[in-house]
């Protein structure tokens, strides 16, 4: 069984935003559980993706290429706008500083306030 | 301390959970835990899907040298030199589609000295991280 859970809910704004809320660890054991969830919704339709990371207690490397797969599912169309789609909310202290120490803090805005967070996409 | 185990990568949040254990009862400051968590988990996930290419036997130790933490792993896969793992890319989504080399440079970034061994077995992974143990005044 995989220890992390993924809820999904959607903001209906000027935007349909879809929030992911991951509860537990982002691992090399449960990073295909994040990739198929966020498959899933866009697959479904959704364009603009917020990944809540309040409850995560670990982040990892193969946590981080698991949002780089997330991020590469974001406007097909245009590759150029794949990171603009994608926002982080509130990561822990251990978890920012994975996401500083590989760059992805230059490419994925970091927001620790959800309305923050829908309004920068 | 040490803990030898099969592990897949099931169990790396239990292979976790106990270098924090020891690293406690070692007397390593909780300013280093997620430094400490962090490269056992990125070490341990490389020998899973790198080394072994799944399931293998692990062995996990940690030992203190004064202020030092020094993190121990061996294992009984293929050789395997860290020097010769793939470069680090951070090129931005969008720009690459399977990224890879983050696990190796984490591991770099967190602790101080990093020493791969062969062994008639396998391989040792030797992690230190400098001043992290409360050493009796």
């Amino acid at each position: 069984m995989s220890d992390l859970q993924i809820g999904v809910s959607r903001e209906e704004g000027d935007k349909a935003v879809t929030i992911m809320r991951l509860m537990g660890s982002l691992d090399a054991n449960t990073q295909s559980t994040l990739e198929d969830k966020a498959r899933e919704a866009v697959d479904s339709g959704a364009k603009y993706l917020i990944l809540d990371m309040s409850g995560v207690d670990y982040l990892g490397s193969a946590g981080m290429r698991a949002i780089h797969a997330v991020t590469n599912l974001l406007s097909p169309d245009d590759p150029s706008m794949r990171s603009a789609c994608l926002k982080v909310l509130n990561p822990s202290p251990a978890a920012a500083k994975v996401f500083k120490t590989l760059g992805f803090d230059a490419f994925i805005d970091v927001h620790d306030n959800i309305n923050e967070a829908i309004a920068a996409l | 301390m040490s803990l030898k185990l099969r592990a897949g990568l099931e169990q790396l949040s239990q292979i976790r959970e106990y270098a924090i254990e020891s690293a406690t009862a070692l007397g390593v400051v909780p300013s280093a835990f997620d430094d400490v968590r962090l490269a056992v988990d990125e070490a341990v996930t490389n020998i899973i899907t790198h080394g072994y290419g799944g399931p293998g036997d692990i062995e996990l130790d940690l030992t203190t040298k004064g202020p030092d933490l020094i993190v121990r792993l061996r294992d009984q896969a293929p050789p395997f030199d860290l020097a010769f793992a793939p470069p680090t890319d951070l090129s931005p989504p969008g720009e690459r589609d399977n990224p890879g080399g983050f696990g190796v440079f984490l591991m770099q970034s967190v602790m101080d000295n990093i020493a791969h061994q062969a062994t008639k077995t396998g391989n040792e992974l030797t992690m230190i991280k400098l001043n992290v143990v409360r050493v009796p005044p």
